[in-house]
């Protein structure tokens, strides 16, 4: 009886709770609500237009042809004569000055050079400008110390350009700098003699990296003037301090605990926007203390992504933010932050685009600057000018959808380009493995053929990660045979890799990838076979037992098949006994990097990571592992040859294994059988094995086109800037530097990589079933877990059924 | 003969309390790992979720016991309060059809006859057994062309349509004496008036422990809103689980699982008298 | 004894004549007719989809005949699949049919059984993916269980990749749905009328005696859901299975389902719909063979 009561009580109490539970839920659904319907205003490209009707009305992107070529731009400003400035330093020659333009931003006249204690040179370098809106500037000013370091200094100058120095000083960081871990370039003066460059260049770095163990002082990483007479700078260790141009005076120090990364800071009227890793916090400049936050504004850059660029109006009480999700507006104390620029149908969505600094010019017309490798600037640095067309249809009419498991720069980067030249076609790009969908590949391919059998799935498929022979047999694939190939001269054999018996080609890699190993000739000499190479034992010692099976299973797994489908036993055996010789002991000393392994079910949202050549090529140089063996996409000549440098006898060539010739093929694409729109996506298509498309590298793969190919390894890009030297360190104190100049690369490497990359005729297998099931089994043997044969077992075991289905 | 009798007795207890004790070692387990931050889960845990060396080890009292992972998740996860209130649409909203639609068909399985019931229930009854996979991509077609994907309609719907219900409440139905049916009918009470008024109320322990499996169903379903739903804001609970399921995250895991342990216990504790009668109370009464 | 022999201590089974109660055969259908549209739309004509589906190819719909069924049973993936499933359901459901009656007659009768009953009822409240989380950490190869071992000297295995994956999935639906059958018993005990045993123990009836003829006999109503729904649940399992080790678990634990699953991933919705209409045949034969059994051992 008595247990009875208890638990008509807990029921009771039960109830109670659901109740209370219910409750809460109805007020948090009440929320997500408002949220709701403000994400579904700002969805849309515009909100001006009610829904219901098609939508009209779009900002157009143009890129300013300005007849200026800028080298760098610091900041751009719309005056209160309504003249637009821009600070920054001329592509031609790199002498650093303003430019005024009367007509918005259509022509621009230098307005003044800056003066010479300011230009680059030994003493120093500018790293930040900021401009006010009466025509001021403040310029952050590096000046090297000998022998101590790094020290920041403030320059103001007027309308007409003439400077004063602002006495001030910093007090010396005590913080952890927030800055990039791993590389500092030094962009060295332009004018010095080449024969004197490398001499220079070097000691200039070795100069850098002292400071950098030890002594750099502070430095500002961030000014913004607030009003007409303060600025706000921000240090390395992230405080912000505000202060009067006039004598120097400091009004108020903004500190942050060491949680807390600020990655911008922007003035809106009286108030200071601190953007940090993940809010936006409120100061009043006045006072000096913290605004409550604003929920909207929180939520929206939530969602949108922090501001990189920001412009305020009407005395600050609005403002438009540049974030990767577009342009966004928003209005204090609002209720939604509006989204007016879709980025992914512009090039703001493109992952080389970095903004520099926005100008509204008004509502309707807008202004910025970028930092875009991809753009028309010979330098990167384009202006653009964005232009409300209210008789266009707020999105194009065709919606070209476009699927993958894992995020692919170069899709992004070639879907911003083409619908530049298509306006009428909006590529929807989706890749569901993203950071925020933690979905596992299983699930995520599940949803893909729901989609597709439903007649809504993608029209076009990037293949990689997918079963696509499966996909082939079954007919998910379209024919593309007479789309690819055509607009230049291919790698036939990598293009083809899919063709079947009756020439259809309903796959086919717009890159690859080339499996490549470097070492000292100890450990490897190019053209070693998979057994000499393993024969020595602790050749592989010192790496991370799964990526090595991984990377290796690229090479050997496509001689595993026979000829009945099934897989070779004894090959497997064979092919594990030999890693597990050459890698050794297992010794636990490096687990600690792995933190980012979780235990869900299938942890990798990244899909080549650890795979990559460039992932261990420090660890080469330095002597934590004997040979360095990889997937290669992008070359990095300056930086391999650096690493032979280093090693003294090094050399590189493709990485072994129990296949020959192998390439991977990567940015696999497939047209969807099921799509309703084949022409258009037939055109995307085409682009995307067009030369134009080709060139764009962003370390995903490697063109098949040769042309392109050619253009994305000869280092063209260095040829103006003969004396730029890149610096690389790592290591626990940065004191691992490896130094070298970035030059084209010259012809006879040149020609060894085409030369390389027309040998290859055989697929790596790209079933990441099969792979995962490898890896899983090959990382214990490595570990000394399990023997070769028991793996080979468990290996066949999964396997075979996994054939068998 | 006394002892004999104690000592077996005893040793059927402590193999009793043994087992319960195993039974219930994973639901501590889960307590436990709630209240510890995350060093010490990471210390405990580091074997497995960051493959360091070593074995797992897990006492089942927390060191520094720390209520952290529950004030981040209540504070610091507006989505996780969304979620919650998507399994409690989902699963209310099922539970309500249920009653409904399923305490009638019950009903009319139990006590009416007309051609055609036996094979249909036959039906049912398969239809219950039918893995999900199967109807899978069949259940979308329908569901798309209902329009009802990417809605929790889609998910709700065909829930409160399950046959499941139809058959545990059936036996019930079943063991209401025509006699007392007859009675009522001779009082001039109409077929609804039977039904509300006779059946509900006798049956409401078959109902509730109908509607408590029910509960526990849908409270944890994965499948379903895994397939039919894209739109991460209508995600249930109890796929937000996996979500959280990795290292420097495990103690929100640990504490997202009882949280979504605990609706569904306390629906069991409440329920479970019914439970008992529900399913076979009438089947066995004289 | 003879006497218990002639009394009638199973109670007949409440066999209400339908016949009796006679409405017209149009009202049942009427409240039946709710739940019958939602089923047709929800459930038969996916159902139906899937036969169609059955006899044709997987994405370009011609007409294949039976060639899918040819197909499937000559695969050597659903022969292991059908195997794995057998296997588990014949281990599994009587193992947790008369684990969950030896509780339920011992906890029946005691005083304390209500709190141990609600104990054994925990683990069914558990969500799947916390018991997924709890599986891997207890049975991965450096797992809790491993740990346990190194203390008995008894050197621990990768449980999950061994022929013990199976026991592990055995034991995990013996432990989630242990409570749950138990509850179900007890409710049946409960159900039996004291006097029947009061009147046996006058007749000189033993405790055993009492229980093989009057107990069981009285239980197998129970029996009858109980087995449906303990089916009913073995299906359940491949949640915890597939969330602990994925589309490729060791092979004795590879289940019908697991192979849906990737067959669903792969296209190859024709062969999945073929298994799937021989499946539910099989279902519904082992239904009818249930049912006739029960009743033929009823008269």
């Amino acid at each position: 009886m008595n247990h009875k009561t208890i638990k008509r009580i807990t029921g009771i109490l039960l109830s109670v709770l659901l109740v209370c539970g219910t409750l809460a839920g109805c007020s948090g659904k009440e929320q997500e609500e408002i949220s709701g319907s403000a994400n579904k205003n700002t969805s849309g490209t515009n909100t001006k237009e009610e829904a219901g009707e098609r939508a009209m009305g779009r900002f157009l992107e143009e890129e300013m042809d300005t007849g200026v070529v800028f080298g760098n731009i610091y900041d751009m400003k719309k005056l209160e004569d309504g003249t637009l400035r821009i600070l920054g330093a001329d592509g031609d020659n790199g002498q650093k000055g303003a430019w005024d333009s009367k007509d918005q931003g259509v022509s621009w006249e230098k307005a003044y050079d800056f003066p010479t204690e300011l230009q680059d040179s030994d003493e120093g370098y500018m790293e930040y400008a900021a401009l006010s809106s009466d025509g001021q500037a403040v310029c952050a000013y590096n000046q090297i110390q000998k022998g101590s370091g790094v020290l920041s200094v403030l320059y103001l100058l007027d309308k007409e350009g003439k400077g004063s120095r602002i006495d001030y000083t910093f007090p010396q960081s005590s913080g952890e700098s927030s800055m990039a871990k791993s590389f500092v370039v030094s962009d060295d003066d332009l004018e010095g003699g080449p024969s004197e460059d490398t001499n220079e260049a070097d000691a200039a770095s070795e100069e850098d990296t002292e400071n950098t163990g030890k002594s750099v002082s502070n430095l500002i990483l961030g000014i913004q003037f607030l009003g007409n007479d303060q600025i706000l700078a921000k240090d390395m260790s992230d405080t912000v301090y505000q202060i009067s141009i006039a004598d120097g005076s400091l009004k108020h120090t903004y500190e942050f605990d060491g949680s807390i990364d600020t990655h911008q800071v922007y003035v809106s009227g009286k108030k200071m926007l601190v953007f940090t890793s993940s809010e936006v916090l409120l100061y009043d400049t006045e006072t000096g203390e913290q605004l409550p936050a604003e929920e909207t504004l929180q939520k929206g850059t939530a969602e949108s992504g922090r501001f990189q660029a920001m412009d305020s109006i009407n005395e600050g009480e609005s403002v438009y933010g540049l974030a990767s999700g577009g342009l966004y507006h928003y209005k204090f104390g609002g209720s939604v932050m509006e989204q007016l620029i879709d980025g992914s149908m512009t090039s703001m969505g493109a992952p080389s685009f970095y903004p520099i600094a926005l100008t509204m010019l008004d509502e309707q017309n807008l202004l910025v600057a970028a930092n875009d490798g991809n753009s028309d600037s010979p330098t990167g640095i384009a202006l653009l000018k964005y232009t409300y067309s209210a008789d266009t249809p707020a999105k194009p009419d065709k919606e070209l959808k476009v699927y993958s498991l894992y995020d692919n720069r170069e899709m992004r980067q070639s879907i911003s380009r083409f619908q530049k030249e298509h306006t009428d076609i909006y590529v929807n790009y989706q890749a569901a493995m993203s950071e925020e969908n933690a979905v596992n590949v299983s699930d995520a391919l599940k949803t893909l053929t729901t989609e597709i059998m439903a007649g809504k799935g993608p029209d076009l498929l990037i293949l990689d990660g997918m079963p696509v022979k499966t996909y082939i047999e079954k007919g998910i694939l379209k024919d593309v045979s007479s789309l690819i190939g055509k607009d230049g001269d291919y790698f036939e054999k990598i293009l083809k890799a899919y063709q079947d018996e009756q020439g259809q080609i309903c796959a086919a890699p717009a890159r690859f990838m080339l499996p490549i190993a470097q070492a000292g000739s100890a450990y490897y000499t190019p053209g070693q076979d998979f057994d000499s190479l393993t024969e020595n034992k602790g050749v592989f010692a010192g790496m991370e037992p799964k990526p090595v099976v991984e990377k290796f299973w690229y090479t050997c797994g496509a001689a595993w098949q026979k000829e009945d489908g099934t897989l070779d036993a004894a090959k497997i055996t064979d092919f594990l006994t030999k890693l597990k010789n050459a890698y050794g002991e297992y010794e636990n000393s490096m687990d600690d990097m792995d933190m980012t392994v979780g235990f869900t079910m299938d942890g990798n949202t990244e899909e080549i990571g650890k795979v990559s050549f460039s992932y261990g090529d420090f660890d080469l140089a330095f002597g934590r592992t004997n040979i360095n063996i990889g997937l290669l996409g992008k070359l990095d000549y300056g930086m391999m040859s650096a690493v032979n440098k280093k090693l003294q006898d090094g050399d590189y060539g493709l990485m072994p294994g129990q296949a020959e010739n192998v390439f991977v093929p990567s940015m696999i694409m497939g047209i969807s059988s099921k799509s309703n729109q084949t022409e258009t996506a037939e055109q995307f298509l085409t682009y995307l094995f067009s030369q134009e498309s080709q060139k764009i590298s962003q370390s995903g793969g490697l063109p098949v086109e040769k042309e392109a190919f050619r253009s994305v390894i000869d280092g063209h890009q260095y040829r103006d800037y003969e004396s730029l030297v890149c610096v690389g360190s790592s290591g626990d104190n940065m004191d691992e530097v490896l130094d070298y100049a970035m030059s084209p690369t010259p012809e006879e490497e040149i020609k060894k990589f085409t030369d390389l990359a027309e040998s290859l005729t055989t697929p790596a297998l790209r079933d990441d079933v099969i792979k995962d099931v490898v890896s899983e089994q090959g990382e214990k043997v490595l570990k000394g877990e399990i023997s070769p044969e028991e793996a080979t077992d468990a290996i066949m075991q999964k396997v075979n059924i996994y054939l068998a289905e | 003969m006394m002892s004999r009798a104690k000592l077996s007795k005893f040793i059927l207890w402590g193999a009793l309390g043994v087992l319960a004790i195993l039974v219930l070692y994973p639901v501590f387990f889960l307590l436990a790992g709630s209240l510890m931050g995350n060093d010490e889960l990471e210390r405990y845990l580091g074997a497995v979720i960051a493959g360091k060396e070593g074995y797992v080890n897990f006492p089942l009292l927390p060191q520094y016991p720390t209520l952290k992972h529950f004030v981040e998740i209540f504070l610091d996860s507006p989505e996780f309060f969304v979620m919650f209130w998507n399994s409690m649409k989902i699963t209310l909203g099922v539970l309500a059809g249920q009653l409904v639609v399923g305490t009638m068909a019950a009903w009319g399985f139990a006590k009416y006859d007309f051609p055609g019931k036996k094979g249909c229930f036959l039906i049912y009854m398969i239809l219950m057994l039918m893995p999900f996979q199967v109807l899978m991509l069949s259940d979308y077609l329908v569901l798309d062309g209902l329009k009802l994907t990417d809605s929790l309609w889609g998910i709700i719907l065909p829930g409160a349509f399950s046959t499941f219900p139809v058959f545990i409440m059936y036996r019930f139905f079943t063991e209401i004496p025509d006699s007392l049916i007859e009675s009522a009918k001779l009082d001039g009470a109409r077929e609804w008036q039977l039904f509300v008024y006779l059946a509900l109320p006798i049956g409401s322990s078959g109902v509730i422990a109908s509607l408590v499996l029910g509960f526990l169903e849908y409270w944890s379903l994965i499948e379903q809103p895994m397939t039919f739903l894209k739109d991460k804001s209508l995600y249930p609970l109890s796929i937000f689980l996996p979500d959280v399921t990795n290292v420097g995250r495990s103690g929100m895991a640990f504490a997202a699982s009882v949280i979504t342990f605990l609706p569904a216990v306390l629906v069991f504790l409440g329920g479970q008298d019914y439970l008992e009668q529900g399913i076979m109370a009438g089947a066995v009464k004289e | 004894m003879g006497g218990i022999m002639k009394k009638p201590y199973r109670l007949t089974k409440a066999r209400h004549a339908k016949i009796a109660f006679n409405h017209k055969s149009f009202h049942g259908f009427l409240w039946i007719l709710p739940s019958l549209l939602g089923v047709l739309v929800f459930y038969l004509l996916p159902y139906a989809d899937v036969v169609r589906r059955s006899f044709f190819g997987a994405v370009d719909n011609h007409f294949t005949g039976l060639d899918n069924y040819r197909v499937v049973l000559e695969n050597t993936a659903f022969l292991l699949a059908v195997k794995n499933t057998l296997r588990f359901t014949i281990f599994c459901i009587p193992a947790l049919i008369l684990t969950a009656l030896l509780c339920a007659v011992v906890l029946y009768r005691s005083k304390y059984g209500g709190i141990i009953k609600s104990a054994f009822l925990m683990p069914m409240a558990l969500p799947a993916v916390s018991v997924a989380l709890m599986w891997r950490l207890l049975f991965h190869s450096q797992g809790i269980v491993n740990q346990w071992l190194t203390h008995s000297s008894v050197s621990g295995t990768d449980w999950m990749n061994s022929e013990n994956a199976f026991w592990i999935l055995v034991g995990s639906y013996l432990w989630k749905n242990l409570g749950y059958d138990i509850v179900l018993w007890m409710a049946g005990l409960g159900g039996i009328s004291q006097n029947i045993y009061e009147a046996a123990r006058v007749d000189g009836a033993g405790e055993w005696q009492c229980f093989w003829k009057i107990t069981l006999p009285n239980l197998r109503t129970s029996f009858y859901t109980i087995t449906v729904l303990s089916f009913l649940n073995s299906f359940k399992v491949f949640r915890e299975a597939y969330l602990v080790a994925g589309d490729y678990p060791h092979e004795s634990i590879y289940m019908l389902q697991h192979l849906f699953n990737n067959w669903f991933r792969s296209f190859s919705f024709d062969k999945m719909a073929a298994a799937a209409v021989l499946e539910s045949l099989v279902l519904l034969l082992l239904i009818l063979l249930f049912q006739r059994t029960l009743e033929h051992s009823d008269n």
